[in-house]
């Protein structure tokens, strides 16, 4: 069923990565809009070919085309990639469900649950517009790279395979490849809780715990992850792809992540809101934290690591203590029994 | 010809369409697909089946007529011996059905059904002061102006929640009292050789589903049979859980097979520019305070893994005394058993609003053509399809959730279950099933102070819009009279079933039937009342399908 025609595609959202996938779609030759809140942002895109706040010194592809009318944006496009950060998701699907139809395909590429209620970014989708065929882009993909046109891979899941073809057609390129899923839910659950591990690996680096220490978070970390995941009732498989392990590696090994910035400067002595203020963006690893430990409770689950962050973030805890209450626990099994149950 | 029914020679083409179908979506492999219908229906009749020997000796006949031909047969007449097996599955899945007779039994129907509801004996009949008439004991609720405005607008399918055979009859009352067209629906073979309903329901707009047939074809067959059916206009009736519920609890899964018929007839009605192509889903809840069946349903469910049935024939479905018994009481004790429709969808799970118009979650009209189009061309999608399914399942769902009325006889049952349950927090289901023994009582008040707990929750719930109690419960809610409630609900467990679930003596209440005490509890798993887990969870989960 896979389509050779063009298809018309809108990016919502350019911010750092909105205006990246924008970027990407456009230097493989499509016509694409690009959604900007603020018009002139949507102007200096289209004037300059730049989005300095975000993405400065990149010269962006000639086919984007910026605007700052949601209405405009949307409009007879075939599938819709939807950028926003999690706290503004739910207002832009709102604005968008008078102006989308049901034939119209959408891919939202935001990691994060909704602070309060847990939702993931594909039921708020479902509770806010006639969108039914959506699905999810997420995996280790650092905006900065990519844009400088080094090789990666993504994941785009989707119940509907028609939406993984869209999606895939319009990005892949020589060097992005994209690898489809239809664990909707495990690939969005991935993309949220390692932000969580990214902080503590943040602490261990700035602490200087060696490589052995950081590959011991990531690994206890996956296990957590997949734990959880689970028990939500995401595939635990998924959690051994690029939108599971994938990710969670190269957020832990990249020091320019936003939330190892914040682990880093906990583990200097800073306060959370000295952290938060210092990096002047949002990390989402410090609302995951607080969702996942929520989430946790609510499922009677150990997860000491995502557990000590958020004593460390909530709770005034040193992320000294923190790493010792960490090596001095119980000690579990390597592979937790519930994963490899689940396992088909 | 009736309104809404199909005529005898539209039941023809239905089933000739449907044959031609399913032979036309058969590429290369007919071959394959006799020799998989060999031996499923070999495996079938391998086992004999008490009071269908006629039936079983004319398969028998065919199939070896069947085996005989196959391999004189060049390739090129394969087709031919497969639509010949499709054919009869279709004509018996059509055959019961006698639009003269049909026609006939709904213009006689309200009469003969109260006489077979309330009566049942003559003798019965001269005994009372007038006939109580079981639609006096039946609430009808929801939203019914809309449903012949829909009926008007394209074709509807009722899916009603399933606890008990009595429940096509209930809809059959509740149909001609809101005089809506007769509704089709796949009743077990089974029933119809039922002695009280058999020979009335061959004719009451039912087609047969014979649950003993493994063979993917005939499952195919079946669906077909209902998309086309649906494809002519012909109102249905599908019992979206497959089978009765087996504990007790509001279903919580479907069969998606079935459901998927309404987008696949929604699909051809625009392909074929049909004038009417919506279809329309409307959940129902049915609840009854007490259940005819519940002993033997719930034993099922009990049963270990691998040793529950899928099909009950010998239940008290079966049985006039049962019948009797339950009718009595349901009268005597004047119980009400609450039919309520819920929210109108379609197939891709959206609400329709009053006009049968599709809306998105927000309220906003949408063309739900567009799930179905690729740059404005109808596109086939099989996987596309059964995601629209699952849509539709969850919101089904969701609608059972919020549509089921409360009875005294579930709060009573919930209360005294998990006052057992807390006691004994170390077992599992069945053992602590079998540690409820005569020696255990509860304290009247210990149930009270529960059941006041419970009914504060479940007033919550109500306002919320999460469930609805019966006028009772919300009566006793209100007012904080629990006495009433439990009064309520030991009058109703001490009178139909062979001993009552729980009863009363003195200042302590008895567990007597502690299996019937968890089917009756169960109507209100899953809603979080009073922190308990949900126990169909931790109950044997069923291989195969349950039907029956």
């Amino acid at each position: 069923m896979v389509e050779s025609q063009a298809r018309s595609v809108s990016v919502l959202g350019a911010g750092n990565w909105g205006t990246t996938v924008a970027h990407l779609i456009g230097q493989n030759g499509y016509q694409v809009r690009l959604w900007a809140r603020a018009p002139e942002a949507a102007a200096e895109i289209n004037e300059r070919r730049t989005n300095t706040r975000y993405l400065p010194g990149l010269s962006l592809s000639t086919n984007i085309v910026a605007t700052s009318a949601l209405e405009q944006a949307v409009a007879d496009v075939d599938l819709i990639f939807i950028v926003i950060p999690s706290q503004a998701f739910r207002t832009v699907c709102a604005e968008l469900g008078p102006l989308v139809r049901p034939a119209q395909l959408a891919v939202h590429a935001t990691k994060g649950l909704e602070l309060g209620s847990y939702k993931r970014m594909t039921e708020i989708i479902g509770e806010e517009t006639s969108l039914r065929q959506i699905g999810v882009l997420s995996g280790p993909n650092i905006a900065g790279e990519m844009c400088s046109g080094k090789p990666a891979g993504t994941v785009v899941a989707s119940r509907f395979p028609r939406v993984i073809e869209a999606a895939r057609e319009l990005l892949r390129s020589k060097q992005l490849r994209v690898y489809g899923n239809t664990d909707v839910l495990g690939v969005e659950l991935g993309g949220t809780f390692k932000n969580i591990i990214a902080i503590a690996a943040g602490m261990a680096t700035q602490m200087q715990l060696g490589e052995n220490a950081k590959s011991l978070l990531i690994t206890r970390g996956l296990s957590e992850i997949a734990r959880l995941g689970v028990a939500l009732g995401a595939d635990p498989l998924t959690f051994s792809g690029l939108a599971g392990i994938g990710d969670l590696m190269v957020t832990c090994a990249s020091p320019v992540s936003r939330n190892h910035r914040v682990g880093a400067a906990l583990a200097r002595g800073m306060t959370l809101t000295e952290a938060i203020d210092s990096l002047g963006m949002v990390a989402e690893g410090v609302k995951a934290a607080k969702i996942a430990h929520e989430l946790m409770i609510a499922h009677d689950l150990r997860s000491p690591l995502m557990e000590g962050v958020y004593r460390v973030l909530y709770e005034g805890l040193s992320p000294q203590q923190g790493l010792r209450e960490l090596m001095t626990g119980a000690v579990q099994d390597d592979i937790d029994p519930s994963l490899v149950r689940s396992a088909p | 010809m009736l309104p809404g029914m199909l005529s005898a020679g539209q039941v023809e083409k239905v089933v000739s369409e449907v044959a031609g179908r399913i032979i036309e979506s058969v590429h290369a492999r007919a071959l394959d697909l006799i020799h998989e219908t060999l031996w499923w229906e070999q495996d079938r009749l391998s086992t004999p089946e008490p009071g269908a020997e006629a039936e079983a000796l004319a398969d028998k006949l065919f199939y070896a007529e069947i085996r005989r031909q196959l391999p004189r047969l060049p390739e090129s007449e394969h087709r031919a011996l497969l639509e010949r097996i499709v054919c009869r599955y279709a004509n018996e899945i059509a055959g019961n059905f006698n639009p003269a007779v049909y026609k006939l039994a709904a213009k006689l129907g309200p009469p003969v059904l109260s006489a077979m509801l309330t009566g049942l004996s003559p003798r019965r009949l001269f005994q009372r002061d007038g006939i109580p008439r079981l639609d006096q004991h039946l609430i009808i609720e929801g939203d019914v102006a809309t449903l012949g405005r829909l009926h008007d607008r394209g074709t509807l399918i009722l899916t009603p929640t399933h606890s008990s055979n009595l429940d096509s009859l209930v809809i059959g009352l509740a149909i001609q009292q809101l005089e809506l067209p007769p509704l089709t629906y796949g009743a077990g073979l089974s029933l119809f050789r039922n002695p009280i309903v058999g020979r009335f329901l061959q004719n009451l707009g039912a087609y047969a589903v014979d649950r003993r047939k493994r063979d993917p074809l005939y499952k195919r067959t079946l669906k077909e049979y209902a998309t086309v059916s649906l494809e002519f206009g012909q109102d249905n009736l599908f019992f979206p859980g497959g089978a009765r519920s087996r504990s007790g609890a509001v279903e919580r899964k479907l069969k998606k097979g079935l459901l998927g018929c309404s987008v696949a007839a929604y699909r051809n009605n625009l392909i074929h520019s049909r004038p009417k192509p919506d279809i329309y889903i409307v959940p129902c809840t049915i609840s009854y305070p007490l259940v005819l069946e519940a002993s033997t349903l719930v034993e099922d469910w009990l049963a270990e893994a691998g040793k529950s049935r899928y099909i009950i024939v010998d239940d008290e479905f079966s049985r006039w005394e049962r019948w009797l018994d339950f009718l009595r009481d349901v009268f005597s004790l004047d119980l009400k058993i609450h039919l309520r429709f819920g929210q109108a969808l379609d197939p891709f799970g959206n609400s329709v609003d009053a006009h049968g118009g599709s809306i998105d979650p927000r309220g906003r009209p949408i063309d739900p053509r567009g799930y179905l189009e690729v740059k404005g061309e109808l596109v086939d999608d099989p996987i596309r399809d059964a995601e629209y399914t699952r849509s539709l399942e969850q919101r089904i769902i969701r609608e059972f959730e919020i549509g089921n009325v409360i009875h005294s006889t579930h709060v009573l049952a919930f209360a005294c279950f998990e006052l057992l349950r807390r006691a004994r927090p170390d077992l599992d289901l069945y053992r602590l099933l079998g540690s409820i023994g005569p020696e255990q009582t509860l304290a009247l008040p210990e149930v009270e102070a529960e059941i006041e707990l419970i009914l504060v929750e479940l007033a919550a719930l109500a306002e919320a819009n999460e469930l609805r109690l019966s006028r009772i419960v919300a009566d006793v809610a209100a007012h904080g009279d629990t006495r009433t409630l439990i009064r309520t609900g030991l009058l109703a467990f001490g009178s139909y079933h062979n001993r009552p679930v729980v009863e009363r003596r003195g200042i302590r209440l008895h567990v007597s039937d502690p299996k019937l005490l968890v089917y009756y509890r169960n109507r209100l798993d899953g809603y979080g009342l009073r922190a308990a887990p949900s126990l169909p969870s931790i109950a044997p989960q069923k291989q195969g399908y349950g039907h029956g």
